[in-house]
């Protein structure tokens, strides 16, 4: 299952937090910040797998066997879309690649919601960002992939708010979109 | 309330920016319940992400969220629903469940489906909320009509349990199994095919069934993930171990291979790599020679510079390591670790590779002058991934007592070099500064020593190089830190214990000697301290103790000399904190008191008269230290040791031990000290030599079998003069002139040293900094000598014989894998650690206690559970209607005989029966109603047919559930 989904940019400063597990929020941003070192640090064109933070790698070390306990969360997926970062922390009963293809689908939803999401969109509009998330993962659990459909649900609250009135900005949306730069295309 | 609604979605926002909230869980309540949607939707996400378990106002949430669950709006409704799984508590769950459960049948799929993940939730926390929602999830999940989406996330939810508990899924697999074939839906595919890889193990039927759509699937797909997945289901459902005709099964297993080796190979796609690697690391425990096949591609991965990728290949590589691809693995290992060293300081972690080999000292200067501050964060990571690096290496190393080593002078050199690049153990957190916990702190370095030592106890024909290295380490150590700073490294114990007992083979024993008496005072720690006590005794006793030198003024000067050097350093000692070090060191002083009194009466002799030197000196000293051969003991040996007969620990040694003891208090040392001291030491060899009893004095004529015995062994050593050392050396030197890992010996402690002193002064205490310059001198080398690749392989496989470990008879597990005691006990810890920590982290809480809750262990079967139910309750009502007409009846006749019943026999059977004839004593004596009781009775063979079928815990559950309702029945009787 999923065991937390964040998003963060750049610096560091998180834009979505969703633990499906109960946290303390002093060690939620331990945590952030520990994932934030490793992910920042990953050089151009290394995979999208991040080895675990030690806050999560004190129970579960690489080369112990993890096989047994599939509870604990034991991969740590993201992906990079311009000034963001998407991380998906998950145990071994999720597919690493299907992972992938889940967060390109969140930022596809993302951006059908927003039309041309950027990294504003998020920040005035978080509440959708949890609404879209809400339509995907339920309790770490993913009930549904097909982007139309979480459209749909999110749209169905009725609650995507307009932008803020700055248009003006430059649309880093452009470059978060729809990334081809993956090899397999044969998600849903 | 707009206003609040609002301020709270800051405020929300605040907690994600690392704001603690908590202190608003009421203001989040009064938001919730707020009749506005937006309103109740801001609420909602607060409650989300802000209650934890301890929250007190979640108890006031129950009814708000019953009252939401009923909605009829189902946006409404999905928020109570979406919020559950994160608040969820047993007695919340309890709650609530009875609300959630018609909300699987409601009319929106999107309802329906998240009902079902958090129903899925709250069985983790509730295992009975499964039992009662089971049965309306199967029907969805058989249902064809159902809308595809529920089923996918119903086949999530499977999946998710069926990884904890596949027996109960089994029934599922041919709907499961149409779902795979039918659906060309790749998300689902995925995890139906998770689901599968956990089933059949359990139903080996399956696999048969399984193979061609899976192989289908693998030959004819476009998604890399399911055709990844494919590959993984197939090994982690063992197929390939299990498929029935070896044939088949060697055709699956290189189709899979060469799919992954085509994932590693294709346009360099890094996650591809990633997850092939992880498929590779499954495969090899079963197929290890499949695997090797690709070690190239493998290998390449080694050198990757993403470091998730390298950490999965090392793993690979553990496992294929055979002595042919042993030398240039490690060779690229420590390649790896050299010139992750002077990038440390200013590159992130990570990336440690691909360090120019071109970078100038210059720039390594001022790194190290860069500020620390920013640097210890980041060098975390780094440290770790080498200590990973440096216990790989040994391990490979070191694998079936050394099978794989074919060039010992090659792995000694090896380790001396990683005593070097191991990292500093840290004994302090970077980030909370706080002391690690002594176990955390394993120092690599030490367990590089060990494994020196273990080749030196080992490999007899290496003593004399291993010792050599030694000495090169304790003198590295030396000049490498400043004076005054204790010396830590780990490895030092080691190299110490093999200074002192391989002491004959030493090349220059008063340099030795010299370097022992440097560190002792700069030794931290005490065990150290105390192996290097010993070792200073045991290379004094090989200097001085030679009988066959002549006793000449110039020895003898020379003699006390050099006992009042070690004196003076061990003085201090005897006052030390730890009781060990303190015990050896008085131990050692009145020794050498004793001798030097020895030395200084013993006139030397001259030309006329010749003069022995001191029998304490040649024949007392060295005799403590000569003895049998240390062996390696195989881990297991001492429990195989056999329990003397008579032998009773609980029985008191002296009956009067008390007064024994007051007496010692009192009585005054007459004896010579001296003797206490040999009757001590002569306790140590085996009991095959001198009875220990006998006083010292009287060994001292006897000549001592044993010294001969293992003088000899190193004879060859010992007599060789200079110059032959020096020309053997040489030898050496011209041999290993080509091994990268060849460290000459003098060249290094010539150069190395005066750059120490200028670093030195330069940074003061970074300890770690100061190997910098050693390395890039080796640097150098290296990039040259593996620059030239044609290096020719002249190793032959050299005439080592690797001692086993010693055991006894009946030994299980211990031979040959002696190194275990040492390095699987990191593991060991880990494990342990994990059990501690999985609970400060993330998730598993939740899961840990279901999967030892949450699995009664027997296989519920649902159906037939809720049929027996069904069944149960009908016979109950005909229980309860016939206990009803037995009461009337009771009272009528007014007997007693209710009190026998109540005499309670759990057992359902003849509760049963005691019912039934009960019944139809209440129908005798009333004479009427033949009916119930017919009723009755086939209720209650019903109910004995369920039990004997069923069995477990559930009948239990509802014999116990009856046996209370009789009860009760019985109490309103009386």
């Amino acid at each position: 299952m999923i065991n937390a989904f964040l998003v963060f940019n750049g610096q560091g400063q998180p834009r979505l937090t969703k633990f499906y597990t109960q946290l303390d929020t002093s060690i939620q941003q331990r945590l952030i910040s520990e994932i934030f070192t490793l992910v920042s640090n990953r050089p151009a064109g290394s995979c999208n797998f991040l080895p675990l933070p030690p806050l999560l790698a004190a129970s579960s070390t690489s080369h112990t066997s993890t096989e047994e306990q599939s509870d604990v969360p034991s991969l740590v997926t993201y992906r990079h879309y311009a000034t963001l970062y998407f991380i998906i922390i998950s145990t071994t009963t999720e597919s690493p690649l299907a992972l992938i293809d889940l967060i390109q689908v969140y930022v596809e939803a993302l951006d059908k919601l927003f039309e041309n999401v950027c990294e504003l969109d998020l920040i005035f509009n978080f509440e959708t960002l949890h609404a879209t998330l809400s339509e995907m993962i339920i309790g770490g659990v993913v009930i549904e992939t097909s982007l139309d459909r979480i459209v749909a649900g999110v749209r169905a609250q009725g609650t995507v708010a307009k932008r803020p009135v700055n248009e003006g900005r430059s649309t880093i949306g452009s470059g978060m979109g729809i990334g081809g730069n993956f090899a397999w295309t044969g998600r849903v | 309330m707009d206003l609040k609604a609002t301020a709270l979605l800051k405020l929300i926002y605040l907690e994600m920016v690392g704001h603690d909230m908590s202190w608003a869980s009421f203001h989040v309540l009064e938001v919730m319940s707020s009749p506005k949607y937006h309103q109740k939707r801001v609420g909602y996400l607060g409650a989300v992400q802000s209650f934890r378990h301890d929250t007190e106002v979640l108890m006031l949430a129950t009814n708000l969220l019953k009252k939401d669950l009923a909605a009829t709006s189902p946006t409404v409704i999905s928020l109570p629903i979406a919020t559950l799984p994160h608040v969820i508590t047993p007695s919340l769950a309890l709650s609530t469940l009875a609300d959630l459960l018609p909300r699987l049948n409601h009319s929106h799929a999107n309802i329906r489906k998240k009902t079902l993940v958090t129903l899925y939730r709250l069985a983790l926390v509730y295992p009975e909320a499964l039992r009662a929602a089971w049965p309306k999830i199967k029907d969805r999940l058989m249902d064809p009509n159902e809308d595809p989406s529920v089923t996918a996330a119903i086949v999530n939810v499977v999946c998710e349990l069926g990884s904890r508990r596949p027996k109960d899924f089994l029934p599922l697999a041919p709907r499961l199994f149409e779902l795979l074939v039918d659906s060309g839906n790749n998300w689902m595919a995925i995890k139906l095919i998770k689901l599968f890889a956990s089933l059949t193990p359990l139903e080996p039927r399956l696999v048969r069934k399984l193979l061609p759509p899976l192989t289908n699937i693998i030959r004819t797909t476009p998604a890399m993930s399911l055709l990844y997945e494919c590959i993984n289901g197939i090994i982690q459902g063992g197929i390939l171990d299990s498929a029935e005709d070896v044939a088949g099964a060697d055709e699956i297993a290189t189709l899979c291979v060469n799919k992954l080796r085509g994932m590693i190979m294709i346009n360099g796609d890094a996650n591809l790599k990633y997850v092939a690697l992880l498929a590779f690391n499954k495969i090899v425990l079963t197929h290890p020679h499949l695997v090797s096949q690709q070690e190239d591609v493998i290998l390449e991965c080694i050198d990757s510079s993403d470091i998730t990728i390298r950490v999965q290949a090392l793993n690979l590589v553990k496992g294929m390591v055979t002595s042919d691809n042993l030398v240039p693995v490690v060779s690229r290992l420590m390649k790896q670790l050299k010139s992750s060293l002077p990038s440390k300081d200013r590159r992130v972690p990570g990336s440690s590779a691909n360090t120019p080999e071109t970078e100038s000292d210059d720039e390594a200067q001022t790194a190290i002058t860069a500020p620390t501050v920013r640097d210890t964060q980041a060098l975390l990571l780094p440290d770790d991934y080498r200590i990973d690096i440096i216990e790989r290496i040994l391990f490979m190393c070191s694998k079936d007592n050394y099978s794989s080593v074919l060039d010992f002078d090659w792995y000694i050199d090896v380790l001396t070099q990683l005593v070097r690049m191991s990292p500093v153990p840290r004994t302090f957190d970077a980030d909370t500064g706080a002391l690690l916990p002594t176990r955390q702190q394993v120092d690599v370095a030490e367990k590089v020593g060990d494994e020196l030592r273990n080749v030196a106890v080992k490999v007899r024909a290496m003593r004399a190089t291993a010792v050599r290295a030694a000495d090169l380490i304790l003198d590295q150590l030396l000049s490498e830190n400043p004076v005054g700073h204790s010396l830590s490294s780990g490895a030092l114990k080691s190299a110490i214990w093999i200074i002192g007992e391989y002491s004959i083979q030493l090349a220059m024993p008063d340099d030795s000697l010299n370097g022992l008496l440097q560190a002792i005072p700069r030794i931290g720690k005490p065990d150290i301290l105390a192996v290097a006590l010993h070792a200073t005794a045991k290379v004094f006793s090989s200097i001085a103790g030679s009988e066959l030198e002549p006793w000449t003024a110039e020895r003898k000067s020379r003699i006390s000399l050099l006992l009042a050097r070690i004196l003076d350093v061990l003085e201090p000692l005897a006052l030390h904190p730890s009781l060990e070090v303190q015990e050896r060191a008085v131990e050692f002083i009145e020794l050498l008191k004793l001798t030097a009194e020895a030395v200084s009466g013993q006139p030397p002799s001259t030309d006329e008269n010749h003069q022995e030197p001191p029998l304490l000196l040649t024949q007392a000293i060295p005799s403590l230290f000569t003895g049998w051969e240390l062996n390696s003991v195989a881990v297991h040996a001492q429990k195989n040791v056999p329990l003397p007969e008579g032998l009773d620990l609980d029985e008191p040694i002296h009956g009067n031990l008390g007064r024994l003891l007051s007496q010692t208090d009192i009585v005054t040392l007459q004896s010579d000290e001296a003797d206490d001291f040999e009757v001590y030491y002569h306790q140590r060899p085996p009991p095959s030599s001198i009875s220990s009893s006998a006083p010292a004095i009287t060994r001292l004529a006897d000549p001592d079998d044993d010294t001969a015995g293992s003088y000899q062994q190193a004879s060859e050593d010992s007599y060789l003069d200079a110059d032959i050392l020096a020309r053997r050396k040489a030898e050496r030197m011209e041999k290993n002139k080509d091994d990268p890992f060849y460290i000459p010996s003098d060249n290094i402690l010539r150069t190395s040293t005066p750059i120490h002193n200028i670093l030195q002064n330069n940074n003061g205490p970074a300890l770690d900094i100061d190997s910098i310059p050693v390395m890039q001198l080796d640097l150098e080398k290296i990039g040259h000598t593996v620059a030239a690749p044609s290096r020719p392989r002249p190793q032959p496989r050299q005439r080592v014989v690797v001692a086993t470990d010693e055991t006894l008879e009946g030994s299980d597990s211990g031979t040959g894998r002696q190194y275990d005691s040492e390095n699987s006990a990191l593991p060991k810890a880990r494990s342990k650690r994990s059990k501690q920590h999985s609970l400060l982290q993330v998730d598993s809480s939740t899961i840990g206690s279901f999967s030892l809750e949450g699995n009664p262990s027997e296989a519920f079967d649902y159906e037939r559970q809720q049929r027996e139910e069904a069944e149960m309750q009908q016979a109950m009502k005909e229980v309860e209607r016939l206990r009803l007409e037995m009461q009337r009846a009771n009272e009528r006749i007014q007997m007693a005989q209710g009190a026998d019943v109540q005499g309670v026999v759990i057992k359902k059977k003849t509760k049963k029966k005691a019912a039934a004839k009960k019944a139809a004593e209440g129908d005798e004596n009333e004479g009427t109603k033949v009916k119930p009781k017919k009723k009755a009775k086939k209720a209650a063979s019903q109910a004995v047919e369920g039990g004997g079928g069923g069995g477990g815990g559930g009948e239990d559950a509802s014999a116990m559930q009856r046996v209370t309702i009789e009860d009760m029945n019985q109490d309103t009787t009386c």
